[in-house]
């Protein structure tokens, strides 16, 4: 009898280290490929010198992106909407879910469940109206348009995660705080914001980057250079069929860096975050 | 809400004690309370943003929808036109077909391995948290990214597959991955769940580590077999966590237009043509924007059952 649990226990161990192998190779030989071939001269990118480990490695590729594309001017933009849209969703969705956590008004309840649900209506079925949305207030091609369409993106979310967790900060410490005389933003910056910072820093990982990994948006909304991010701007490496892969999977790399930089220093808190949102916490 | 009712608490709350020297009385503007106004006053902001931003656009879709309206020129209304063209049109057809096949089959993909996935990093052993760190990588890489790699990866004549299959004398023909009609769909959703798995695997694990261990102890004294212990501990304790991930992911990945888009654009003959990407294309291809509308919006109903179904489950589980 005990023999077999442990006989169990060591086949259970040994299958979850064979799958955890399987795992790791389908995950990261996408990311080796990227790798590899911004490293690589296009003799051994293209044709029957092909090659699956750069013979020659070398930085060509990374060079020609930063001297004869706008790529520094994709990363600006994509950096500039990047940050203003997570500065914006903490802000504001600081303060929404704090009115939504603890004020009394009319209509508090319908608001709480229209930001789950306006959370939930996908941007594909948005993109055709929010062209003429944008059209209207002259924002085509604009970064300021860019940056509040990505509001409509995080900002839903970012206000129900808050206020999901600023419900859970005890009342106590506040209700003395303003007996204290406290104004009421005052107990919300000085006593709620402090003991969220965990679901502040999902909010920033969450807005960052989805507004630096948007596309769709981009695409539709946004056509002249100047104003392009770095996820529409690899798509100016097709020219009409032709896909210069050498320096796309070099721009590819550089345009990774970011978010996975921003998922790595908050992960912690992300995991946790996303059960917190997404599913009972 | 009355207006007394409310304003010693107003009082005691407020702004009162900041205001130094006259305490203002507080205006009774459109009947509301001190406390009203100011929640107003900072929800405005993101009211703004959800009802031009989401809500408009949304009801616009559906007006456009009802329209005859090309890009730049004004609309006609045309009443159901669009959506009774639809269902004569046999590409939508094949369409709603590829649409549900896709979905299904990615998420039931993302479900299984992204379980796997979480069982595998809940076992004990040394650098668990490294190994948890790489899985979930691929879900922070933007998915334009993922999908121009890939088509890279699946490329007919220098991609990574061909190359690493002819070198190892796996096969002698190039294989066109991605215009074959046969493989075009099962490459697309490979990507799919490739970038969607860790999302899963991620929620799962979350949901593993907070199931108590004396509870599997307890059932091993009792005799409890390894499979029974998964079912009748670990399944209905993630329970829960399984119907909201699935049907916040069904949403996202029914709706995804970028996988297609980069990688096949729908083809080979519409092989891998689905609802978000067919209506890009006659939006913005085609510049029919009424028509396109419609058919965003001819697949929302379905959506519209599984996002009130889980803003309600959402809500609910936040009540607990």
């Amino acid at each position: 009898m005990g023999g077999s649990v442990a006989r169990t226990r060591r086949i259970l161990k040994w299958t979850g280290n064979i799958l955890l192998v399987v795992m790791l190779v389908w995950t990261l030989v996408p990311f080796y490929w990227m790798l590899a071939t911004s490293l690589k001269k296009d003799k051994e990118i293209y044709g029957f010198e092909a090659t699956l480990i750069p013979r020659q490695p070398t930085l060509d590729a990374y060079r020609r992106i930063f001297v004869q594309t706008p790529f520094l001017k994709y990363l600006r933009n994509s950096l500039l909407i990047a940050v203003g849209t997570t500065v914006a969703s903490l802000v504001l969705g600081s303060l929404g879910a704090y009115a939504l956590a603890r004020l009394k008004f009319p209509g508090r309840g319908i608001i709480a469940r229209g930001l789950i649900f306006t959370y939930l209506v996908p941007q594909s079925l948005l993109f055709i109206p929010l062209f003429a949305v944008m059209s209207f207030l002259t924002l085509i091609d604009t970064r300021e348009g860019l940056f509040l369409a990505y509001l409509g993106i995080t900002l839903p979310f970012c206000t129900w995660l808050l206020l999901g967790y600023f419900r859970s900060v005890p009342l106590e410490l506040e209700e003395a705080a303003l007996v204290d005389g406290c104004s009421r933003l005052a107990t919300l910056v000085r006593i709620i914001l402090p003991m969220s910072l965990p679901a502040l820093a999902v909010v920033a990982f969450f807005s960052f980057t989805q507004a630096w990994n948007e596309f769709i948006y981009a695409n539709v909304l946004v056509n002249s250079v100047d104003v392009r991010t770095i996820t529409t701007g690899l798509t100016l490496f097709i020219v009409e069929d032709v896909f210069f892969w050498g320096p796309m999977m070099a721009a590819s790399v550089m345009a990774t860096i970011p978010p996975v930089l921003v998922y790595l220093a908050f992960q912690r808190w992300v995991v946790k975050g996303l059960t917190l949102g997404a599913v009972k916490g | 809400m009355a207006l007394q009712a409310n304003s010693t608490q107003t009082y005691r709350g407020n702004v009162l004690v900041e205001a130094p020297a006259l305490p203002r009385r507080p205006r009774a503007s459109l009947g509301l309370t001190r406390e009203a106004r100011l929640a107003y006053a900072i929800l405005a902001p993101t009211l703004l943003v959800i009802v031009f931003l989401v809500a408009y656009p949304f009801v616009a879709a559906i007006y456009l929808s009802l329209q005859s309206k090309m890009v730049g020129a004004p609309g006609r209304f045309v009443g159901l036109a669009n959506y009774a063209e639809l269902f004569r049109d046999e590409v939508f057809l094949r369409t709603a077909w590829n649409s549900v096949v896709y979905t299904v089959v990615a998420v039931l993909l993302k479900f299984v391995i992204g379980l796997a996935m979480a069982l595998v990093l809940d076992q004990e052993r040394p650098f668990n948290n490294l190994f948890r760190t790489l899985l979930f990588v691929p879900w922070a890489v933007p998915v334009v990214i993922v999908a121009l790699n890939w088509r890279w990866i699946y490329d007919d004549l220098s991609g990574f597959l061909n190359n690493f299959l002819i070198t190892f004398h796996l096969t002698s023909n190039i294989i066109s991955w991605l215009s074959d009609p046969h493989l075009a769909m099962g490459c697309v959703v490979a990507v799919v769940v490739w970038a969607g798995t860790p999302f899963y695997a991620m929620t799962f694990l979350a949901g593993l580590q907070a199931i108590a261990k004396e509870l599997y102890e307890a059932a091993e004294i009792d005799g409890a077999s390894i499979v029974q212990q998964f079912f009748y501990i670990t399944v209905p304790r993630l329970k829960t966590i399984f119907i909201t991930t699935v049907m916040l992911s069904t949403i996202w990945t029914a709706t995804n237009l970028t996988f297609v888009l980069i990688l096949t654009r729908g083809g080979p003959a519409n092989r891998t043509e689905i609802f978000p990407h067919l209506a890009y294309e006659i939006a913005l291809g085609a510049r029919r924007l009424g028509m396109g509308a419609a058919v965003s919006l001819v697949f929302f109903p379905v959506l519209v059952i599984f996002i009130t179904l889980l803003t309600r489950r959402m809500l609910r589980e936040r009540e607990e």
